[in-house]
């Protein structure tokens, strides 16, 4: 009997899980650099006791579970700024970041120099280089970032910045701050950096609007479906509970 | 639930873009202004379901977790420092910087400010100053019967004094450059003033190396560009709403549970 409103609650579960994505992806309709996520369900069916020995057989009951995050690696738009240390990447390659707890990757190209010269993100971490950490000195003027990552002061080859890609990308973990974490990055084959730009979100909010739409209205109906049994619970009680004293 | 809490930052995070740009919108026609951006990153993510935890006992592992990532945040509002348009004035003491630097201005509470703003005048003593009357470093002194001061590229300050028929030497306007200039502090009145981010100013002559040069009688725009600044403004606004449906969306499915049972 209470099947049907077990299901349902996990489904609303998932829903709820799912908007919550949807709620992350729209925050983030404007950070750099920020790649999109949705969620995948598995169905899960329940291992029941069988009993075949009825003319109708114990049904198998099936949940909803949700099995894991696809990130999603498309391309965001870029959109040019003219900032010199502004760039962005064209490609499935992402910058290389020194956070305090080791290696971290990402997208997100507003650079900038601090106190001491070094090329850092905009809250600090030093960006990578080929040669380590990219420091300019003083003197340094027209900074100059080509298609393959050189980077040249006034005409001068001085570094390169260390752009990676990954097999697996999926396998990536998202650590907040633009920053994702994971193993096996290989120097970048097939990635451009393109100066003065910056590459927006990818998520496209057309189509997380309608997929929230879609999650608000199935979980209405489930909850109607929910309400429905309930009903029918108490009516049962009511007709069959009646005692003729 | 964590999609209300997830769309509120998403909405602060919209709100602060939109007050980022009316600043830049404010400022479209101030001398020496230089834009601002709002920069965002993301928040922290919960780990449902790790990514490559064993599955099991052969040594599967889950290929994809479950993340949840809890909203945005706003990094750095970094100032844009490319160089603005120059506008003719024809005044004799307006001054534009053509490249990297920064004049340096003797603030009233002993410190030093730093501006892109070149419009000077001279006040009661002759004292170069700047529009709000705080004296330009290192203090060139035009005396009250000089006509035809001409300042140089390179900031050397020259003028006829009285019935001279050879102008001159009155001193040398000098600039400062920073290491990292998006660092420095802006306390209004188009000043700047150093941090620890920024680094020490160093102060050197218009035209050195890696210093850029005057332009006299005339004026650096600010750099903010109205198409750019509208349609960022419009993107945040979108944003915002989007943010905002989240909410409701959130609301609904939240009364729809609370309706079950009447």
């Amino acid at each position: 009997m209470e099947n049907a409103q077990i299901i349902g609650l996990s489904r609303q579960v998932a829903l709820r899980r799912e908007l919550d994505f949807i709620a992350n992806n729209l925050a983030n309709l404007n950070t750099t650099g920020f790649r999109g996520e949705s969620v995948m369900f598995e169905e899960y069916l329940m291992p029941v006791a069988e009993m075949d020995s009825f003319r109708q057989p114990d049904r198998q009951l099936s949940y909803v579970l949700d099995r894991g995050t696809f990130h999603n690696f498309d391309q965001g738009n870029v959109v040019t700024t003219g900032a010199p240390l502004d760039v962005a990447l064209q490609g499935e390659g992402f910058f290389v970041v020194q956070a305090p707890e080791g290696e971290r990757y990402t997208r997100a190209g507003s650079f900038a120099i601090d106190n001491t010269g070094t090329l850092v993100t905009l809250d600090g971490k030093p960006v990578m280089g080929e040669g380590g950490t990219i420091v300019f000195g003083p003197d340094d003027v027209d900074i100059a970032i080509a298609g393959d990552g050189t980077i040249s002061v006034g005409g001068e080859a001085r570094d390169r910045l260390r752009v990676v890609e990954f097999a697996q990308p999926q396998l990536l973990e998202k650590v907040g701050e633009n920053l994702f974490s994971g193993t096996g990055g290989a120097p970048a084959e097939r990635t451009r950096v393109m100066q003065g730009a910056l590459e927006k979100s990818n998520v496209t909010a057309v189509a997380e609007i309608s997929r929230m739409i879609e999650v608000t209205r199935t979980y209405e109906t489930i909850s109607h479906l929910l309400a429905k049994g309930a009903d029918l619970r108490s009516k049962a009680i009511e007709k069959l509970g009646t005692t003729n004293a | 639930m964590k999609a209300l809490h997830t769309a509120a930052t998403g909405m602060m995070a919209q709100e602060l873009s939109v007050e980022v740009i009316a600043n830049n919108i404010a400022n479209m026609r101030t001398t020496g202004f230089k834009r601002q951006r709002a920069e965002f990153q993301d928040l922290l993510y919960a780990n449902l379901r790790r990514t490559g935890a064993a599955t099991s006992d052969a040594g599967t592992i889950v290929p994809v977790g479950v993340q949840i990532g809890s909203g945005v945040r706003t990094v750095a509002t970094p100032r844009v420092m490319t160089q603005g348009g120059v506008t003719t004035t024809e005044r004799e003491l307006d001054l534009a910087l053509r490249g990297e630097g920064f004049f340096r201005v003797q603030l009233p509470d002993g410190r030093t400010g730093y501006t892109r703003d070149g419009s000077f005048e001279r006040d009661a003593e002759g004292n170069l100053v700047t529009a709000d009357g705080y004296i330009v470093e290192p203090g060139i002194t035009i005396p009250g019967d000089a006509n035809s001061i001409t300042i140089s590229a390179q900031g050397q300050v020259q003028a006829y004094v009285g019935t001279d028929t050879t102008p001159t030497d009155l001193g040398q306007v000098d600039i400062a450059r920073f290491v990292n200039k998006t660092g420095l502090e802006s306390i209004g009145d188009n000043l700047f003033v150093e941090t620890a981010s920024s680094g020490p100013a160093q102060v050197g002559v218009p035209g050195d190396a890696g210093y850029g040069t005057l332009l006299q009688g005339y004026l650096e725009d600010s750099n903010v560009e109205a198409v750019t600044e509208i349609s960022d403004m419009i993107a945040a606004q979108r944003a915002y709403e989007m943010n905002a449906r989240v909410i409701s969306g959130a609301d609904e499915m939240l009364s729809s549970t609370a309706n079950i049972l009447r």
